[in-house]
């Protein structure tokens, strides 16, 4: 059994079904993971054929063409060509949209003078079917010289006779139809093969195929991998391209233009198309309401109300159930546990509250899912990105990023999960590392508090409205910029990718797809992102409990025994004192020089540290900390209380009231801008790398910082 | 009225990105050294083919075109790369 498994790739356009395929063909036995170097997701899975026999199978990226535009691109020549270690297919299935075959047997024409075996799996064969088009499938497979395998992915349709046409062709060698080029084009290809012979031994092993596309892209994978001289093998390139050039070809479209003049013969007399085009024109009515200029805006801001409000609202009651849930399990393992104090606390406060810390979020990411795959299965996702393109245009974003945005407004870390559905790289890390900054619902209970106990009073609830307004959109002055720096400052070589985007004919979701997609979003999440969540809290609850001297309790007691305080009032002052003493709390005694200018004392020092893990937080540490237990809520009447008469207690500002109205809005800009979210850190850490994630996490805790002392000076010089 | 049918003779020559109202396009001329335009001609787009000017975002920018079967969002400073003669402008 230890005999490796052949392995076999799986490419295609965007659109044609590619992954319901491999859907279809792996079942649920599949990894992701990334490929060596770059942040490309790589989704492999086992295929088994029989009994006795499994392949490995490969999803790359959907991609129109092998032209290396994008790094998709590239990891797609890579791949095919060999050039990966531990991955080098032996075959390629080349997935082929039956509605658009010209366009989709380009790149299947491209992949074959890269010399894998093929097998075309023809797709969506139904739908073709059903709006009249008729595929002579046996007379294009006689003319193509590959095998051409009618199937229909999303109902499993068509994979045993795939299976048997992978197993006649393994093996053997590709030899579907290859277009016969032009005189320059040959003598480039032929004099280049020389020039790059002389330079580096091992341009020998390139093929033809691989040197055309030296020839062809403007910055090819191949390229990559020459060794020598840099300048010497560009100098042989640009000849070569001269020679292109100067036969009558220009060498950017000659390739383009041969492949598609060679295809029109050969798609000759396959196509039957019936009279009914019912469908083009059904998906081109339907376009006519969904892009109208005004009803096409009205309909997008009802679906994108419907989304965020699914989001911030109808995952609620789901929410609750799991809030309830947990304070269940807590309160039972509180009383199970009272003889251990400090296992109690670890198990109620450390251990349950991190699993509650992260499958909090479990509704909200299965219901934007829900959303997500339901708008781009049906297609009118890219109809939202090309209504809303201009709004990021300038910042160098696309209208890909209002979605994942707009989620962020009620939570960052399903909004971060919707980036997936930006496949442009640069783009994507910009708005991942701008979504913290959209206000998230976690931001509200701390504006209504503060709004609550120095705005309304005295100015009343128009300016309380527009103060809260204010708050929701402070984010977005800072992120547009932000976005504009990042998009000049990252990654300037890689230019990002033009956005010429498909939209799709609509087509009904697919169950299976929807589920699937829901499913492996909640799974990566629970299991990347869960388990460093559930580490933050159990970090940050072990530097608020420890240490924790038997004395100090005993002396409270022994000090308030002659007042009669009841049980419950002691206790608050003892988890207050046990919080002051704590590391966290020293820690935040110590850094509070830090946020002097900001206005904060200790207090609220300890407060922002101790809401690292999750903004709303803030509000149950100052309920302890101002000994009201940490029951509070951000309309608890004593918590106001407490937080208007809180002074001073040492320092040049002694006996001056600690919170007035500088502070506040302090405070409010604070948490409007930093990234006080374990689990935020933790999404970007799972959807890039760590390194993105400490670098968000620092440069927005120093704006924040930044911004909090700006209104604090600003506000205390005017009033 | 006139007007109209003095435009639709005239079949000047333009740029996508300057073409006022949807209908029927013929390429002319692209700039394949562009990035945007190697891409549509990946996608099967060449100079002589026809598109069909379909939609323009509610902001200006960007407008749909379609060519073959296929469907596509196209930025005007993109479209800046093509030049197209008019064929057939629907009101």
């Amino acid at each position: 059994m230890d005999k490796r498994l052949s392995t076999i790739a799986l490419i295609g356009n965007p659109n044609t079904g590619k992954t319901s395929l491999f859907n279809a063909l792996t079942g649920q036995k599949q990894r992701v993971g990334n490929y060596p170097g770059v942040t490309v997701e790589k989704k492999s899975g086992i295929w088994k054929l029989s009994q006795t026999e499994s392949l490995t199978v490969i999803d790359l990226p959907g991609t129109y063409s092998l032209s290396a535009q994008t790094i998709d691109e590239r990891i797609t020549v890579d791949v095919l060509s060999g050039n990966i270690p531990d991955l080098i297919p032996s075959l390629m299935i080349i997935v082929i949209d039956a509605e658009n075959l010209q366009r989709n047997l380009f790149l299947a024409s491209q992949a074959s003078e890269l010399g894998v075996a093929i097998v075309i799996a023809l797709n969506c064969w139904d739908i073709a079917e059903r709006k009249g088009i008729q595929i002579d499938s046996k007379l294009l497979e006689k003319r193509l010289g590959v095998p051409v395998v009618p199937t229909v992915a999303n109902q499993a349709k068509g994979i045993d006779n795939l299976a048997l046409a992978v197993k006649k062709a393994l093996g053997t060698k590709a030899n579907m139809v290859r277009p016969k080029w032009p005189e320059p084009v040959q003598e480039a290809v032929k004099t280049l093969k020389q020039d790059l012979s002389q330079i580096d031994d091992a341009s020998q092993t390139l093929s033809n195929g691989e040197i055309q596309r030296l020839i062809f892209d403007a910055s090819s994978a191949v390229s990559k991998r020459l060794k020598g001289d840099k300048a010497k093998i560009s100098a042989a390139i640009e000849k070569a391209k001269d020679t292109v050039q100067k036969g009558g070809f220009h060498p950017n479209a000659v390739e383009s233009i041969i492949r598609f003049r060679f295809l029109k013969p050969i798609l000759a007399d396959i196509i039957a198309r019936q009279a009914t085009l019912k469908n083009a024109i059904h998906s081109e009515s339907i376009d006519q309401l969904l892009l109208h200029r005004f009803w096409g805006l009205v309909i997008f801001v009802g679906m994108m109300y419907l989304v965020f409000q699914s989001v911030y609202s109808w995952s609620g009651p789901f929410m609750q159930l799991i809030e309830d849930g947990i304070a269940h399990v807590q309160s039972l393992a509180s009383s199970a546990l009272e003889g251990t104090p400090m296992l109690q606390s670890l198990i109620v406060d450390g251990v349950l509250s991190g699993v509650g810390a992260f499958v909090i979020f479990l509704p909200q990411i299965l219901v934007l899912f829900l959303f997500i795959s339901l708008l781009e299965e049906t297609g009118y996702m890219a109809r939202a990105a090309f209504l809303m393109d201009k709004l990021f245009q300038w910042c160098g974003l696309n209208g890909k990023s209002f979605v994942p945005l707009l989620s962020s407004y009620a939570c960052a870390i399903p909004g971060i999960l919707a980036t997936r559905t930006i496949n442009d790289k640069k783009i994507r890390i910009i708005t991942i590392m701008i979504a913290p900054l959209m206000s998230c619902s976690a931001r509200l209970p701390i504006y209504i508090l503060m709004i609550g106990i120095f705005v309304e009073p005295i100015y009343g609830p128009a300016i309380s409205g527009i103060t809260l307004f204010f708050m929701h959109f402070i984010g977005v002055l800072v992120a547009a910029p932000a976005a504009y720096l990042m998009n000049h400052c990252i990654q300037r070589k890689s230019v990002s990718t033009p956005f010429v985007m498909e939209l799709p004919r609509y087509r009904v979701p697919n169950f299976k797809n929807i589920y699937d997609r829901i499913y492996k979003s909640g799974y990566a999440f629970i299991s990347s992102a869960g388990t460093m969540i559930f580490a933050f809290t159990i970090v940050i609850w072990a530097l608020f409990y420890f240490p924790r001297p038997a004395s100090l309790e005993n002396e409270i007691r022994s000090q308030n025994s002659v007042q009669l305080l009841d049980e419950s009032s002691l206790q608050a002052k003892i988890d207050s004192a046990y919080l002051e003493q704590s590391f966290g709390g020293q820690l935040g005694k110590g850094l509070q020089p830090i946020f002097n200018s900001s206005g904060y004392d200790w207090k609220i020092t300890v407060a922002v540290i101790a809401s690292f893990p999750a903004r709303e937080v803030i509000i149950a540490t100052l309920g302890i900390l101002y000994s009201l237990g940490g029951e509070m809520d951000e309309n608890s009447r004593d918590l106001r209380a407490s937080l208007k008469n809180a002074t001073w207690e040492d320092g040049k500002r002694k006996g001056m009231p600690v919170f007035n109205i500088a502070v506040a809005f302090s405070i409010m800009i604070f948490f409007a801008l930093c990234m006080q979210c374990g689990a935020t850190v933790a999404i970007i850490a799972q959807e890039l790398n760590w390194l993105w994630a400490i670098g968000s996490f620092v440069t927005l805790s120093m704006i924040a910082w930044a911004a909090s002392i700006i209104t604090y000076q600003s506000i205390s010089f005017f009033l | 009225m006139q007007f109209m049918l003095l435009r639709l003779n005239l079949k000047q020559t333009m740029q996508l990105n300057q073409v006022k109202d949807k209908g029927q396009y013929k390429v002319v001329k692209m700039n394949e050294s562009q990035r945007c335009i190697s891409r549509l001609m990946d996608m099967g787009l060449h100079p002589g083919e026809l598109i069909r000017v379909r939609h323009e975002a509610p902001l200006g920018d960007p407008i749909s075109i379609e060519f073959r079967d296929c469907h596509i969002s196209i930025r005007l400073k993109d479209a800046a790369y093509l030049e197209v003669d008019c064929i057939k402008a629907s009101i």
